[in-house]
């Protein structure tokens, strides 16, 4: 016995464990490739395993004196002699993760016009009229709208302004800002307004005020300018020198973290994923986010939405992924938000909150959509829907129903019932549930049922290539593991 | 079309087991399931051709470890959300 053993009892000496009597704490998994497994449990912890471990950790034969051992009970898979403190932490964990739940809808759209100077071959909303009678939201129907907005029990309020171009109703959107504030007087939230852009319209006038009332700005850049001129035709062919000049002021006057870009991905876009990367790289922007395109609205009627499947998709996400990883390498901090997002999940307590991966959707709770003509939808996707004249996931219209009547109607109850990832087939024992959600409404535009087969599902397909690729990334590629964790919010 | 009939021991696999697995592989064909004398027989049509009846054998035994799993952890599963939810006046 060495001289420390005189002193002190060896650890096992501690362990009260004994060979196989371990119990098993609740946990799924799902193949991650020919020869391994993720093991995950309901608040995200993880393991990637193999075939035999899996077995014999079901089967209670792994050795207690293992490091299989040692890594299921650090991780909460296991609880023995020893302890079973493992439950309350799950406990805690559990209640974290679901905490966003009960502070509800936190981000309200505005329509505040369907008009738009744009073309966009994909666009589900908009119109191209001078009437502004016709599809503008009046300040009748904004007040209403606020009413609701503030009837929200989340102490964060973001209202988002979207079009159509919702600069073409510039003076609602200022009408709407002042009113909220003084609203806000009362109710003391932290209230944030975001203007969804494509920047045509962007002014001094504009810029000022989104100084004065700390305004961001979201807008639309789907690559360099011949694929951006195409998948967003403007009349006069000069959507892109708009945006990235819109883009350049923004940054100057209002500072580089106050205007975010997204992309759309169409067909064109498939094999230009570098050149798009280079565009926002070239902008200044540190983020991108790769996203397909939604089978909504015009996507569906112009038969854009069709013309990729999901494996060629993937094929462009993960070479985007690939060069995000090397800009990374040569020592540029730059994003895929979509990865981002499930980094988090994956070693975060915290929500992310990000509507499509959420149990229950996060349709209505955490989102909610107020038409220009006071209609009010579940979501966005829920608004393309409608103008396919499917009123589905209409909840309303803010000059005849209540809070009350909007947000406990059976469409948004039943809704969000169908959204439980953990009681849907196939869902309710997936190793990615913890990271997963399912989008009831992507699902009815697809299916024609909100839960659908999830064997037959785009969203199911799309979501469990990228936490496979994901995962796979972080276990086999030690750099890219460290740049992925790097991504961690904390 | 490529068929095909698969059978599994009814005294090893439930019927459920079997079930699940199945439901996972709808997107690439379709099943007619027949229990007789402890034998569940599943005659399969698929799209395309594959080793298809190893991949189901396979999936089966996942659901197996799965079934095992759940019913082992339903009661720690309720305490563990009991726990969690304790005070918020969402349960009594």
């Amino acid at each position: 016995m060495s001289l420390l053993g005189k002193r002190f009892k060896l650890i096992e000496d501690f362990d009260q464990s004994t060979e196989g009597s371990y119990e098993l704490l609740p946990a799924r998994f799902a193949v991650l490739d020919d020869s391994r497994y993720i093991l995950s449990n309901d608040v995200g912890e993880f393991l990637v395993i193999s075939r035999t471990q899996l077995s014999d950790y079901i089967k209670k034969k792994v050795s207690r004196h293992s490091d299989f051992y040692f890594d299921l009970k650090s991780k909460s898979f296991l609880i023995d002699a020893d302890s079973n403190v493992a439950i309350d932490l799950l406990a805690l964990k559990y209640r974290t993760k679901a905490q966003q739940i009960s502070r509800f809808t936190a981000l309200h759209l505005f329509v505040v016009t369907l008009r738009c100077d744009y073309t966009c071959q994909y666009c589900q909303v908009s119109r191209q009229t001078d009437d502004k009678n016709a599809y503008d939201m009046s300040e009748e129907t904004a007040n209403k709208a606020l009413d609701l907005v503030f009837k929200s029990p989340s102490p964060a309020i973001k209202i988002e302004f979207q079009g159509g171009e919702p600069l073409l109703n510039f003076k609602l959107i200022q009408y709407i800002v002042a009113t909220a504030k003084e609203i806000n007087l009362v109710h003391h939230k932290d209230l944030q307004f975001v203007i969804t852009t494509n920047l045509s319209l962007l002014n001094d006038e504009v810029l000022a005020f989104c100084i004065e009332h700390n305004i961001c700005l979201s807008t639309s850049l789907d690559g360099p300018e011949n694929l951006h001129n195409a998948n967003r035709p403007r009349p006069k062919q000069n959507g892109y020198q708009l945006t990235v000049d819109g883009i350049k002021k923004a940054q100057l006057v209002l500072g580089n973290d106050k205007i975010g870009a997204l992309m759309t991905t169409t067909e064109k876009s498939l094999p230009n994923v570098k050149s798009i990367i280079d565009t926002y790289l070239e902008n200044n922007l540190n983020c991108i986010f790769l996203r397909p395109l939604s089978p909504y609205g015009f996507a569906v009627k112009t038969k854009q939405a069709y013309k990729y499947d999901v494996d060629r998709w993937f094929e462009f996400y993960k070479e985007g992924l690939d060069y995000v990883l090397e800009i990374n390498k040569q020592g540029f901090k730059f994003v895929e938000l979509y990865t981002e997002l499930i980094i988090n999940k994956l070693f975060s307590p915290f929500s992310t909150g990000y509507v499509d991966l959420q149990s229950p959707s996060g349709a209505g709770i955490s989102a909610i959509v107020y038409n220009y003509d006071g209609d009010v939808y579940a979501s966005d996707e829920a608004r393309m829907l409608a103008e396919m004249e499917d009123t589905k996931f209409r909840l309303g219209n803010v000059h005849t129903d209540s809070y009350e009547d909007i947000i406990l109607s059976d469409v948004l109850l039943d809704t969000l019932e169908a959204s439980l990832s953990e009681s849907i087939p196939m869902c309710t024992d997936c190793g990615f549930l913890p990271y997963c959600g399912t989008d009831p409404i992507y699902h009815y535009a697809t299916q024609g049922d909100v839960v659908g087969n999830k064997a037959l599902s785009g969203f199911c397909s799309k979501n469990m290539k990228i936490f496979r690729h994901v995962i796979s990334l972080l276990e086999d590629d030690p750099e890219a593991r460290k740049i992925l964790l790097s991504w961690v919010r904390t | 079309m490529n068929e095909d009939v698969i059978t599994f021991d009814a005294n090893v696999f439930s019927l459920d087991t079997i079930k699940r697995a199945l439901y996972r592989f709808t997107d690439k064909g379709t099943f007619d399931i027949q229990v007789k004398d402890n034998i569940i027989s599943v005659q399969v049509q698929f799209k395309a051709p594959d080793d298809w009846a190893s991949k189901i054998k396979n999936e089966v035994l996942d659901q197996d470890l799965r079934d095992t799993l759940s019913k082992e952890t339903t009661n720690i599963r309720t305490l563990i959300l009991a726990n969690a939810f304790s005070n918020t006046g969402l349960i009594d």
